[in-house]
């Protein structure tokens, strides 16, 4: 039951099924009451237009006993009734003043012949004196008929007094007069047509709504269905990727509802997790292999040292290499820590300015002995750069530079360092004349770990270009390379210029 | 048993060629996939351990160019242990690997499976008449009784034994039992089967006149 109640299909459903019940039964009811209303102002109109017929018959019957008879004349404490009553009845005719008897007052003939039994559709009348003595009554009267009572609401402002409208007991309407002697005039009909015809009315009125409210619910059902297919389309995909398949993503059918708008945000999202993920697993799985092999050369190195005596010169090469294995580990494991560190953000660039040119020229002069080893002429040709930054790591990005410029070089080669600054930018360039690298090595040269040879022997971590371009971007700068196999490469770093 | 070590790595190929031939193997090194191939293509070696990531050309390219000319034993040095590929070496002609960092022992061992596999023998043990040689171990012994051998005199009986009924030509010898830096003069071969002829017996091993030797 709790699953039912949180569930947002049950609850949208019982929503929407509460308030289409709220509008169909309001509707009902108000035209079960429109109709009600409509059948009965017929049987008012009517039973107020008899009643006036019979108050005139009873006022011409009193008029009819003489002046003398004034006190016992009915008066109307309403307007005349010709006024009231403009009614000429059935066959058109004028009402006829026939004489009466005093105290057996009969009905003139015509208006007798409307509470006649054969052409009354019900209608029935009865007059009483003030003493509670019945003075005239139609024939189709029922016999347990009430005398309706003075009291009841007076007469609103503005309308027209007249015969009282009387709620009748059920089975009948009625309306009653009273003229000021005291006789009470009483007309009435009996509803029972009516209501068997508002009874039908109810249950038409019921079955048309039940039906409605079936088909409205089957539809919402159905609408419900459908809106929130996407989600459970979007649950499923969360769940498997929640369950570590990262490859998982969702079936987007329409792109631009809410539901599939949301869906291409998550799929978007779901691909950089699985981008990340891949990148992580992979840079893991690289430090490892990195490690491999520095790793194997102690190992080997000490199995085969310990396999018997040995000489101390033997014993002293075999140190030899394990501290140069272990040299190398270290120098992998700086660089994976350093990198660590400027994805975490940890390592805060101080913002001082400083001449990239003066780095620069520092940095070849200091891998002047390398150059100068591996016979590679280095010209640096650099002006004054004026920039705000770390000048100890931006140095360690051009050092990097130049010295990846050297190993790569061919013999007798060239490193060339140039800057310019333009467009509020500084532009430090380095180009070797090596072998360059092959296009489809290029996009790649700034991954952690990419070798474009494959090898693990130029004594490199691999991480060296992953560290400058953290380095370059750390400080907003740029760094690109592009390059032409056997002719060389220029790596071109841009930094924003000191703000004065 | 002479065996080619291809690897990128200085140190280790020194460690792993100074290990092997203390083993009694004569070993010959390789810095780079094209010597590698080369060296393997030249000459018959009983195994080739060979590195996969190198230089100019990696040991899956080696492995499937020198698999055009020669079937020897390849066993390859993995610095990556995910078993695509494992799966890649193995399917590309390889005969076993040894993931980085590996135990030398194992190595060893893997190798001497490796060779004994490629001449036909599945067990470490042969026995021929009275002598047994125990080839992991890398003992003989005759009528229970251990006899000791120099590292040649062992990898000679080893590898007529592992050829057993074979005629295996002076020539044969020579290239398995010496790397390329041993300066090998020819009446060295008779002097290390003369002493073997001394300590098994002198009908252990037959001379075909002209042509090399056997054991029946």
């Amino acid at each position: 039951m709790m699953m039912i109640f949180n569930s947002i299909r049950w609850r949208l459903q019982i929503w929407y099924g509460l308030i289409l019940l709220a509008v169909l039964a309001g509707f009902g009811i108000t035209a079960y009451q429109l109709e009600r209303a409509r059948l009965f102002r017929g049987v008012d109109d009517e039973l107020q237009h008899r009643a006036g017929f019979v108050l005139n018959g009873l006022r011409q019957s009193g008029r009819n006993r003489g002046p003398g008879d004034g006190p016992r004349r009915p008066q109307f404490d309403g307007p005349p009734p010709a006024d009231a009553l403009p009614f000429d009845g059935p066959d058109g005719r004028g009402p006829e003043q026939e004489p009466g008897m005093p105290n057996e007052f009969h009905l003139p003939q015509q208006q007798a012949s409307l509470s006649d039994e054969a052409d009354t559709n019900g209608y029935f009348y009865v007059v009483w004196r003030r003493d509670g003595q019945q003075l005239a009554r139609s024939s189709n009267a029922p016999a347990d008929i009430a005398i309706p009572t003075r009291d009841g609401p007076p007469p609103r402002p503005g309308e027209a007094p007249g015969p009282r409208l009387l709620e009748g007991t059920g089975k009948y309407r009625e309306a009653a007069a009273f003229t000021p002697p005291g006789e009470i005039v009483l007309t009435g009909h009996s509803i029972a047509p009516e209501l068997s015809e508002l009874h039908v009315t109810a249950l038409s009125l019921t079955a048309v709504g039940a039906a409605i409210f079936l088909l409205g619910i089957a539809g919402g059902w159905w609408m419900v269905s459908r809106a929130i297919r996407p989600i459970a389309d979007i649950s499923t995909a969360a769940a498997k990727i929640s369950g570590g398949d990262l490859s998982q993503r969702i079936n987007v059918a329409e792109t631009e509802s809410e539901l599939g708008r949301l869906a291409t945000v998550l799929n978007s999202t779901f691909a950089r997790l699985d981008t990340a993920f891949t990148q992580q697993r992979q840079f893991t799985s690289d430090a490892a292999h990195e490690l491999r092999t520095p790793v194997s050369v102690m190992l080997t190195q000490a199995q085969t040292t310990l396999n018997r005596e040995r000489s101390a010169a033997e014993y002293r090469e075999a140190v030899e290499s394990c501290q140069r294995a272990a040299q190398r580990m270290r120098r992998l494991i700086e660089s994976l820590l350093e990198l660590a560190k400027l994805d975490a953000g940890q390592q805060p660039m101080k913002r001082l300015p400083f001449d990239l040119g003066q780095t620069a020229r520092d940095c070849a002069a200091l891998v002047g002995p390398l150059a100068e080893q591996r016979r590679v002429k280095i010209s640096c040709e650099v002006p004054a750069l004026n920039c705000t930054g770390d000048s100890d790591r931006l140095s360690q990005v051009v050092t990097n530079l130049v010295t990846n410029a050297i190993t790569y070089n061919k013999e007798n080669g060239e490193v060339r360092i140039g800057g310019s600054a333009k467009n509020g930018s500084v532009i430090l360039t380095v180009s070797d004349t090596g072998m360059g690298i092959a296009a489809e090595d290029l996009p790649h040269v700034f991954d952690r770990f990419y070798r474009a040879d494959k090898s693990r022997t130029s004594g490199n971590t691999g991480l060296g270009l992953a560290i400058s371009k953290a380095i370059v971007e750390a400080h907003g700068g740029e760094i690109e390379v592009s390059s032409v196999p056997q002719i060389g490469s220029v790596f071109t770093i841009r930094l924003p210029t000191a703000q004065s | 048993m002479r065996i080619l070590v291809v690897e990128d790595e200085p140190d280790l190929l020194r460690n792993i060629a100074q290990a092997l031939r203390e083993e009694g193997y004569a070993v010959d090194t390789a810095a780079n996939g094209e010597n590698g191939l080369f060296s393997a293509e030249s000459a018959d070696y009983d195994a080739v351990v060979l590195d996969v990531m190198m230089p100019k050309m990696d040991g899956w390219e080696v492995l499937s160019r020198l698999r055009k000319t020669k079937k020897t034993p390849v066993l390859m040095l993995t610095a990556r242990d995910q078993s695509r590929d494992r799966v890649r070496g193995l399917d590309g002609g390889a005969d076993d690997y040894v993931v980085k960092p590996f135990d030398l022992a194992e190595l060893f061992a893997r190798l001497r499976a490796l060779i004994r596999r490629s001449a036909g023998q599945t067990r470490n043990v042969i026995e021929i008449g009275k002598v047994k040689i125990d080839v992991a171990a890398r003992n003989v012994a005759r009528d229970g009784e251990e006899i000791s051998l120099t590292a040649r005199e062992y990898a000679l009986l080893e590898y007529l034994a592992l050829h057993r009924g074979e005629l295996v030509t002076r020539t044969t010898l020579y290239e398995h039992l010496f790397d390329e830096n041993d300066s090998t003069m020819s009446n060295l071969l008779d002097v290390h089967v003369s002493n073997l002829r001394k300590k098994l017996g002198a009908e252990f091993i037959s001379t075909r006149r002209g042509h090399g030797y056997c054991i029946e």
